[in-house]
């Protein structure tokens, strides 16, 4: 994409050119959640999704509540702002539960929220936590039956006998209720942890996937689904790869992947078998000897895979890089992407302190030119697929004026540390964002950092 | 860049070293080695450990292992997993094994042989093993020596014997690994679900269970409870012990104590000594209305000391809490027990 004009601005160090060649500039938009330093366990975000259209946002914590954030509508008072996103709706999704047979509790985290497209006026979402996944209905009441004949003013039943005349109730507005109710439960499914859920482009069925079994199912049917991948072995003592994530293709309905701890990506295709544990394809780059280290299983494991909105290329996140590819190419990927290099000679002492096992998410942008990752130090990692530039921003409250332009950070690896860099061994590791979204759409982000959502805006100049 | 609040201790050239012959090498094979065990170790302890991090442990330490030998790829048949499980035989084989090299160097060998894929239940073999690099890195150089190796050459240290002993018990469940059970004094631990007349036993058993009730279960309950019979007693889903091991060479008296969840397979079939148990058990004979409290019954059949336990009437989490750490109990006691046993006989 050669040639691209400049419309505004200038090409300055903040800029990231992205969806259509204009130079953009991330600027702080909102921050949720609260600021002391005590975080409650159950307040940290545990997922983050956008509707199909973008107006409404949804988190997970794992407290297993859901918040939704709705996009207001711009003032038309002040049109250079975009409109904030403010609470929509907070319901319970799941609690915690004990599972007798093992005398084990099952916590009520979310593990991910996945929107249906919008049907009608209601909305529509699965949440689901390590066993079971609900169906949530999330609807909107502004107006009241009014004026029944069968009661009295003050709500007394009247006696039928009284009643002499037909009256029609009316409806009245009254102020907006937002109701959550979960329409659908789809329990006992899962022997294993479920990490990942995906609704499939048909809008009927989706899959839901576990470290050992993908299991599909019909959205309105929830006492069976079917079993499609299961690579549990015979003798589980012969376990040595679990499925880390699995994502449904965008358009063909019959098309999914898993990717593995092992580094490796399957795709399946339900039309050749009903039990699709032989891949159609299978991809995997290889290894390189000379980067070989006790570490490379580990680090290799892939803990998020999406597909681009496009649907021809796939991406995956292990725990150093994000790789880009073609599903026309199964032996490596079209390109890589280095979110933290300067970890790796610290590899030893993430794996002691546990930060090894790690699971980043990633996401593209709207037009798929882009892609965001996040790291430590609550730094996030955006990477212009076109222009091969790439930024590191922060989500802190330092840097959290109403629209100000994020600063880029930089690590320093070598010896010198340069003003305004920070250096590896300065790194807080327990300040780590997971789950990033990016608006179907426009340039916004939601960024959960810990237990506070920020969404960063571009700037319209 | 550590955490808050955890300690740092042996603290490892960072700087990833990808080549063996590096003397920096071997420090940290040996520093990621102890460190997996650990984790792993750490990992067994918790109610329900993540599958995937279980996983990627084991298989960091089966290849930590294998390079200690420089032998990636052997050509031999998995052999049936060691047995000890417990942390405390674990820790004291990896301590010995750290401080008294020499000792452990003749059994590592033939140990090797005997079980060349390091399996998940062959950590106590890994534990031996890289302490003997160490030894033939620095010492004298790599030979094979026999099992037969005269423990007398070795030195006759009194803080040897201990290390010795417990060497010479894993040796000799080595060998015994694919002989009869009859003659083992222990079988070698194994999980659950790969007990094949067990399982058949435990599926028919469930099945019976359920569908007494008109077959009220759906499909998936049926299914995850069947899953689940053979999960009941797992704390991992590797190291298990079977209903058998318990019986084995411990006293009624110790069984009428405090048992575990061990009913549930015991009457499955194929394992006489289970039956055995249930029959010290108060029977249960009440017949509960409903599909729930099935499950409930069968739990109850094995905890002597909830006898008079109503299913309907009490909350499910009392009974859940003390199978789990009785298990615990009973585990360490045994492995103790047995430990103490060999170690006075020789």
């Amino acid at each position: 994409m050669a040639g691209k004009l400049l419309l505004k601005g200038g090409k300055g160090p903040t800029s990231l050119g992205v969806a259509g060649g204009n130079d953009f500039q991330w600027c702080f938009s909102q921050v949720k959640g609260a600021i002391d330093e005590d975080v409650a366990d159950a307040d940290i975000i545990s997922t983050v999704e956008f509707n199909y259209s973008g107006e409404l946002l949804a988190t997970g914590d794992k407290g297993g509540r859901v918040v939704i954030f709705q996009h207001e509508q711009e003032s038309k008072n002040r049109p250079h702002l975009r409109g904030e996103y403010n609470v929509y709706s907070t319901f319970q999704s799941h609690e915690p539960e004990f599972d007798y047979l093992k005398s084990l509790e099952i916590e009520e985290k979310i593990n991910k929220i996945r929107w249906l497209p919008q049907q009608n006026a209601a909305h529509f979402l699965l949440s689901t936590n390590d066993k079971t996944i609900k169906l949530w209905k999330i609807s909107e009441r502004d107006k009241r039956a009014e004026g029944y004949n069968l009661k009295d003013e003050d709500g007394r039943l009247r006696d039928p006998f009284r009643i002499t005349s037909l009256r029609v109730p009316v409806l009245m507005p009254m102020d907006l209720m937002v109701e959550a109710s979960p329409r659908r439960i789809f329990a006992n499914a899962h022997t294993y942890h479920i990490n990942s859920i995906s609704v499939n482009s048909d809008h009927e069925t989706y899959l839901s996937a576990d470290d050992l079994r993908i299991n599909l199912w019909h959205l309105e049917i929830t006492d069976r689904s079917f079993n499609i991948v299961d690579i549990k072995p015979a003798n589980m003592e012969e376990l040595t790869e679990v499925i880390t994530a699995a994502e449904c293709h965008p358009h063909q309905c019959n098309v999914f992947v898993y990717s593995s701890s092992k580094g490796t990506i399957r795709l399946c295709d339900m039309r050749s078998a009903a039990l699709c544990d032989r891949h159609s394809k299978f991809f995997e780059e290889p290894e390189d000897p000379s980067s070989r280290s006790f570490f490379s299983e580990i680090i290799s494991s892939i803990s998020d895979v999406k597909f681009s909105h496009s649907g021809r290329y796939m991406m995956t996140r292990d725990y150093l890089s994000v790789k880009v590819w073609d599903l026309n190419m199964e032996n490596r990927p079209v390109e890589t992407y280095q979110v933290h290099e300067y970890l790796r000679s610290k590899l030893c002492s993430l794996y002691e302190n546990d930060c090894i096992f790690d699971k980043f998410e990633c996401c593209w942008n709207g037009s798929d030119s882009a892609i965001m990752t996040g790291s430590y130090n609550n730094f996030f990692r955006m990477f212009d697929r076109n222009t091969r530039r790439d930024i590191t921003l922060e989500a802190s409250r330092e840097s959290s004026k109403p629209r100000a332009t994020l600063k880029p950070r930089k690590v320093s690896t070598g010896g010198k540390r340069k003003k305004d860099e920070i250096s590896v061994d300065s790194l807080d590791f327990n300040k780590k964002i997971l789950h990033t979204a990016w608006h179907p759409k426009d340039n916004v982000i939601a960024v959960a950092a810990t237990n506070n959502l920020y969404i960063f805006q571009d700037k319209i100049n | 860049m550590i955490m808050k609040g955890q300690k740092r201790k042996h603290p490892p050239e960072d700087v990833e070293v990808s080549d063996r012959s590096s003397p920096t090498w071997e420090s940290q094979r040996q520093f990621v080695f102890s460190v997996s065990l650990n984790k792993y170790q750490h990992g067994q302890e918790l109610p329900e450990p993540s599958l995937r991090r279980s996983v990627l442990i084991a298989n960091t330490l089966r290849q930590v292992s294998l390079e200690a030998f420089g032998a990636p790829s052997v050509d031999m048949e998995v052999s049936q997993p060691l047995s000890s499980s417990s942390s405390a035989l674990q820790e004291s084989i990896f301590t010995a094994a750290k401080h008294h090299p020499a000792v452990m160097f003749s059994n590592s060998h033939s140990a090797l042989v005997s079980c060349p894929l390091v399996s998940i239940n062959d950590v106590s073999n890994c534990a031996r093993s890289p302490a003997n690099c160490n030894l033939s890195a620095s010492n004298v150089p790599l030979s094979v020596k026999d099992e037969d190796e005269d423990w007398g050459s070795m030195s006759t240290d009194s803080d040897f014997s201990l290390s010795a002993a417990i060497s010479s018990i894993l040796t000799a469940l080595d060998s015994t690994i694919d002989s009869s059970p009859q003659t083992a004094p222990r079988t070698p631990l194994k999980s659950l679900e790969n007990l094949s007349g067990s399982s058949d036993g435990g599926v028919e058993w469930v099945k019976q269970g359920v569908r007494g009730y008109g077959g009220s279960w759906e499909q998936q309950e049926e299914w995850r409870v069947r899953e689940s019979s053979f999960e009941v007693m797992r704390s991992s889903y590797l190291s298990e012990l079977t209903v058998e091991d318990l019986f084995q060479d411990i006293d009624t008296s110790l069984l009428e104590r405090d048992m575990g969840v061990l009913g549930l397979r015991g009457s499955g079939g194929g394992y006489p000594t289970g039956e055995d148990l249930l029959r010290y058990l108060p029977p249960f004979s009440s017949s509960p209305p409903h599909p729930f409290s099935l499950s409930l019954n069968q739990n109850m059949k094995c905890l002597p000391s909830l006898s008079s336990f109503s299913p309907l009437s009490s909350s499910p989490l009392s009974l859940s809490s003390p199978p789990f750490s009785s298990q615990n109990h009973v585990r360490e006691g045994l492995e103790l027990d047995h430990l103490m046993e060999i170690l006075v006989e020789s």
